[in-house]
């Protein structure tokens, strides 16, 4: 586990530095007006650098470092596997042609040549679903094939 | 009522309009609302916004109370002791520098002793809200001496809070000496009083106020907050430490938070208004009669914050340019200073006190953040043999928070 330490910033809120690699260190600022600082130091006697960011987009960029935001921990499995072909991942809409349907009903592999490989519904993981699962809105499909049918699979499934 | 409602109106306006071209320029707001105060009242040509300053006194009353109570909602014991006992060292360092060296200044003037001692905390407490501004703006959070700079505004925080409960009674000028311990004794039973309260009672109060509805919450914080002023006032204590006392109690319940987002808001407006209010009391006239004890002051505390941030510095071990940012940061004066002038007019001290104020703080509250974002340079100015720098200066310190 990385070493971080807090500090308390009277008036302003806290602030906590965790090491890089190569010695350089980055010291993060949660304001108590919600707003968050990070400062980044290639090398501690230079200047830093500082980027600003508001509570949401704090919460993102700690979901993007933290990998948990665009990349399941799935996909990378996945991907791992399968080497040169294109993955992707896709969340259904409430008015999403495919949502409300079956893998099968919407002949997804034959229609579109791309496979559903996972779905991810609230916090379980559906692995290689039989063709009779009915997806359903807010699902996130993990999908696989070539790049060059991805548009086709969108269109007929998220819409 | 007409009259009443545009001038507030014309108060608030003016000062944030004022903030606001200031702040593009990267000025601290605070002078600003006393200078648009200044520009708008009846000391100079142009529009009388207020013919009467005495028509904002209830609003710039509630200004005063709020900022106050902000200051003792977000003072904890903690900060004071965290920071271990070289941090009160350096703000011990501090404060016994620029008190003492405001409190000679003050009775060299010779304008009397009551004046004497206003004008020593005037001269001797920096602005926490230029100060802690500064820090974010310049982008020095990171810096290992932030913590240090901090640790003194809370100790000069913790100071003032002193310093107006006995200043109080003083202003007051009793008859006798037995009238003057009397209202010494009054004062300390309050800050007694409140301190119990703070410690014991706060569960107590805290079930009184607390709601999950912000809409109540915060009508029953700012009742809060006024009653204890005006009960403070009543007692001859002064508002200012009452509602100080009242956000130490309320510091302790469990809604503490939500009342420091909740009272951010008004105090910023109150609070303008505030400065807004001194500012109209000011003749600029008045103000550069006193252009030379404004000067002596400056010079005074220009060099005893550079004493104390070097001695701060060397008990930390810190290089130059942690020296130099220590020194030019706490250089700035704001609302605390401009707080006690305007208890030295109610208290009708020396004229002459007013004007020195608002001319020292208007210099060093625009002149301390220049200095401060041009740090560097001063840093160079500094021997090395001052502060015996061992190497390279420690990267953070990490703290066992």
């Amino acid at each position: 586990m990385t070493d971080v330490s807090e500090q308390n910033l009277p008036g302003i809120g806290r602030s906590y530095q965790v090491p890089g690699i190569d010695g350089t260190r980055v010291v993060v600022v949660v304001h108590n007006t919600g707003r968050r600082d990070l400062y980044a130091y290639s090398d501690p006697e230079a200047e830093p650098v500082v980027v600003s960011f508001n509570d949401d987009q704090a919460r993102r960029l700690g979901a993007v470092l933290g990998g948990a935001y665009f990349k399941p921990t799935i996909v990378s499995e996945i991907e791992a596997a399968i080497g040169s072909l294109l993955i992707d991942w896709v969340t259904l809409r409430d008015d999403s042609p495919g949502a409300g349907r079956s893998i099968a009903e919407l002949e997804i592999r034959r229609r579109t040549r791309m496979t559903v490989v996972a779905i991810m519904r609230d916090d379980d993981t559906l692995l290689a679903p039989e063709p009779g699962t009915v997806l359903q809105p807010g699902d996130r499909l993990v999908v696989v094939g070539r790049q060059e049918d991805l548009s086709g699979f969108l269109r007929h499934v998220v819409g | 009522m007409g009259d009443e409602l545009v001038a507030l109106g014309g108060a608030f306006l003016a000062a944030g309009v004022l903030g606001r071209f200031g702040r593009q320029i990267g000025l601290p707001t605070i002078p600003l609302f006393m200078v648009a105060g200044i520009l708008l009242g009846p000391h100079t040509p142009g529009v009388v916004l207020v013919e009467n300053p005495a028509d904002l006194d209830l609003v710039a009353a509630l200004g005063l109370v709020l900022l106050l109570f902000y200051l003792g909602l977000e003072f904890t014991v903690d900060d004071l002791t965290g920071g271990g006992r070289r941090l009160l060292a350096a703000g011990g360092i501090y404060l016994l520098l620029n008190i003492g060296g405001g409190l000679a200044f003050g009775v060299a003037l010779g304008w009397g002793s009551r004046e004497a001692l206003v004008i020593a905390g005037a001269v001797g407490i920096s602005s926490s809200a230029i100060v802690t501004k500064l820090l974010i703006d310049l982008r020095r959070l990171a810096n290992p001496e932030t913590r240090l700079i901090l640790g003194i505004i809370v100790i000069e925080d913790l100071f003032l809070a002193l310093y107006l409960a006995i200043l109080q009674p003083v202003l007051d000028d009793e008859p006798s000496v037995v009238d003057g311990f009397l209202s010494f004794g009054k004062a300390f039973a309050f800050l007694l009083a409140f301190a119990t309260l703070a410690r014991w009672g706060a569960g107590i109060v805290g079930r009184l106020v607390a709601t999950p509805d912000d809409e109540l919450l915060t009508i029953c914080f700012v009742g809060l907050a006024v009653l204890a002023a005006g009960f403070a006032e009543e007692l001859g204590v002064s508002d200012a430490i009452g509602a100080f006392m009242a956000g130490l109690v309320l510091a302790q319940s469990p809604v503490a938070d939500r009342i420091g987002r909740l009272v951010h808001p008004l105090r910023d407006a109150f609070g303008a208004v505030f400065f807004f209010a001194f500012g109209l009391t000011i003749d600029p006239g008045d103000v550069a009669a006193v252009s030379g004890p404004i000067a002596i002051a400056t010079v005074i505390t220009v060099v005893l914050c550079f004493v104390a941030g070097l001695l701060g510095a060397r008990l930390y071990g810190f290089g130059r340019n942690a020296a130099a940012n220590v020194s030019s940061t706490i250089l700035a004066r704001g609302e605390f200073s401009l707080i006690l002038a305007s208890l030295a007019a109610t208290a009708g001290l020396d004229d002459r006190v007013g004007p020195f104020i608002a001319g020292y703080v208007l210099v060093l509250a625009l002149g301390g953040p220049v200095v401060a974002s041009r740090s560097r340079a001063i840093a160079r100015m500094i021997p090395e043999s001052l502060l015996k720098t061992r190497g390279s200066r420690a990267p953070g310190e990490p703290s066992a928070a």
